[in-house]
């Protein structure tokens, strides 16, 4: 490496700090992962090489690894288009002028900064089935309905933490709309108000298409949020009742910490990161999402 | 509706929106209204109906038990010990980085680029047994650094994603001029780039307080003497004590929402601005 060669290379010398963090906790660990993966080991003693033995036991004889991928496609579907459609509706509503547009915004927003941890602790009392807001509500005014097993029957378990998680983020969605709404060139939208065009026609063949690189962000990002919830399950079932609410994170962490078997959940976890890398990848190369509206 | 005035069924169909969100905001603010009332739920109300929403008096005894009983103060100091570091550090690191990737050329820029990209596609708790093998090795588990640095390494790619679009919108004639005028490149960072990036900057230090604050695997995995530990644990480490009474553990969960929602309200109008890095620009 000449001298020469270093001052045509400044830039690398702003890289470092970067790049020195992005190797010890970001590469190092991939590389980690898939090196533990293949040992029985507790994380404490040496491990015992197994080769691909892990991987053979989560895709023939694991209930619970297959319950944590069946809940991850619920949560992806459920999560996303739901957020999606609402957080456009409130985006359409709160840009049009109404009173107080931005304190909706904010209202709406609110859950989405909110750590998941204290969500998960009121959302317990609103399911809880005695004294619990929902269940009350139906006692006293004779909706039935409303008294439900909401977190400890397994058939629903999970459907009531992806609806606590959907409460949470279509804010997010909302806010992502405002932004991708405003940025839209006026002229466009007053041209087909002239020539006569319906709200509805204008949402349809103008508004909705025009914010493509907005959907795309979303699903995106939902795609990684779901693979990475943690926080709220652990909190409202630990996963359970029966495993009925794992998803791949708490699975993860229950090999490794509380069962104390780093070797299988560091293969979890190259499943989890293959599935995430993949799905990422896929969107942004071939679809065209971007982790932000603008660039 | 049939009127021949065009203007009124589009001031009902406002109306009708307005009543729409007026409605689904109330209910949307249910559990974050729930939260404060039971935490001033009197202590001697037992039993609370609907999940505490009604609560027979107003008390702030929760409050005083929590400051009394939880070492509030102390969880307080952790969270704010690991959030700020971090932020400065993710701040200072991004920023260099995001200016030689907007501005310099250098070799295999691109190639850099989009490897960092890919930390922001990976779930984290698939890095939770590294991380905590790595902090044992390096004996930081149980310390504010064993947090620092990995919310650092991970905030980092995000930040950059958001300064390098900021910094690309600048003219090229201001730093043309200021390099033949003898200015070094980290000049032009440090003089003319920074100084007028601040809401760029600003955008970062929300997203990374907000993430940093709120993050709990990490957290949980590492951080295992009470000393230590962030707010966000908090509810863990007093839910025994505090199980059989909601009004105390929602206090602490007031108390540990108080300071994003400051932050957030401080800065919430560079928010819609900042997840769009387009609109940064603009």
């Amino acid at each position: 490496m000449s001298r020469r060669w270093l001052i045509d290379n400044q830039g690398l010398f702003f890289m470092v700090p970067a790049m020195i963090l992005f190797a010890v906790f970001v590469l190092y660990p991939i590389f980690y992962i898939f090196d533990a993966s293949m040992y029985d080991w507790d994380g404490v003693n040496d491990g015992i090489f197994v080769g691909l033995r892990n991987y053979v036991e989560m895709f023939t004889d694991d209930r619970s690894f297959a319950l944590a991928i069946r809940n991850s496609v619920y949560w992806t579907f459920l999560t996303i288009f739901p957020q999606m459609f609402l957080g456009f509706t409130l985006a359409g509503i709160l840009t049009s002028g109404i009173p107080f547009q931005n304190i909706f915004r904010i209202i709406f927003f609110m859950p989405a900064i909110i750590s998941p941890v204290v969500l998960g602790i009121i959302w317990q009392r609103i399911y809880a089935p005695f004294g619990g807001l929902l269940a009350d509500i139906g006692f006293e005014t004779g909706a039935r309905f409303l008294v439900q097993p909401y977190l400890s029957d397994p058939k629903i378990a999970i459907f009531s933490t992806i609806f606590v998680n959907v409460w949470q983020w279509t804010g997010f969605s909302m806010l992502m709309y405002v932004a991708g709404l405003q940025g839209l060139p006026e002229e466009a939208l007053s041209a087909a108000e002239v020539d006569g065009a319906s709200l509805r026609q204008r949402v349809q063949y103008i508004i909705f298409p025009m914010l493509r690189h907005v959907h795309l962000t979303l699903i995106l990002l939902g795609v990684i949020g779901t693979l990475q919830t943690f926080a709220l399950v652990y909190m409202l079932t630990k996963g359970g009742p029966n495993h009925a609410t794992e998803m791949l994170p708490t699975y993860i962490f229950l090999k490794a910490f509380p069962l104390q078997s780093m070797g299988y959940a560091s293969a979890v976890a190259v499943v989890l990161l293959v599935i995430a890398l993949s799905a990422s990848i896929f969107q942004v190369r071939v679809l065209g999402s971007r982790f932000t509206i603008g660039n | 509706m049939k009127t021949k005035n065009p203007r009124s069924p589009r001031a009902l169909v406002r109306a009708l929106a307005f009543a729409f969100v007026s409605v689904l905001a109330l209910v949307w603010l249910v559990p974050i209204i729930m939260m404060l009332v039971v935490s001033f739920m009197p202590p001697d109300q037992r039993a609370p109906r609907f999940g505490g929403m009604l609560i027979s008096g107003v008390s702030l005894q929760n409050y005083v038990t929590v400051f009394a009983d939880a070492e509030i103060v102390r969880h307080f100091v952790n969270s704010m010990a690991i959030t700020v570091p971090s932020v400065i550090l993710v701040a200072a690191i991004s920023s260099l980085a995001a200016f030689a990737l907007a501005r310099l050329k250098f070799f295999a820029r691109d190639i850099w680029f989009y490897l960092l990209i890919m930390t922001l596609m990976l779930p984290i708790p698939t890095l939770v047994v590294p991380i905590f093998q790595i902090n044992k090795a390096l004996g930081l588990n149980d310390t504010y650094l064993g947090l620092i640095l990995p919310y650092t390494a991970l905030g980092v790619p995000f930040a950059i994603v958001i300064l390098r679009s900021f910094f690309a919108g600048f003219l090229k004639e201001i730093e043309e001029a200021a390099i033949l005028d003898g200015c070094t490149p980290f000049g032009v960072y440090w003089r003319i780039m920074m100084p007028v990036s601040w809401p760029a900057i600003a955008v970062v230090i929300i997203w990374q307080f907000m993430t940093s604050w709120n993050e709990f695997i990490l957290a949980l995995v590492t951080m295992n003497s009470n000393q230590v530990k962030p707010l966000t644990l908090v509810p863990l480490v007093y839910s025994g004590q505090f199980m059989m009474r909601p009004g105390p553990m929602f206090a602490i969960l007031t108390l540990i929402t108080l300071p994003v929602i400051v932050v957030y309200y401080l800065m919430q109008r560079f928010m819609v601005s900042g997840l769009t890095s387009g609109a940064v620009r603009g």
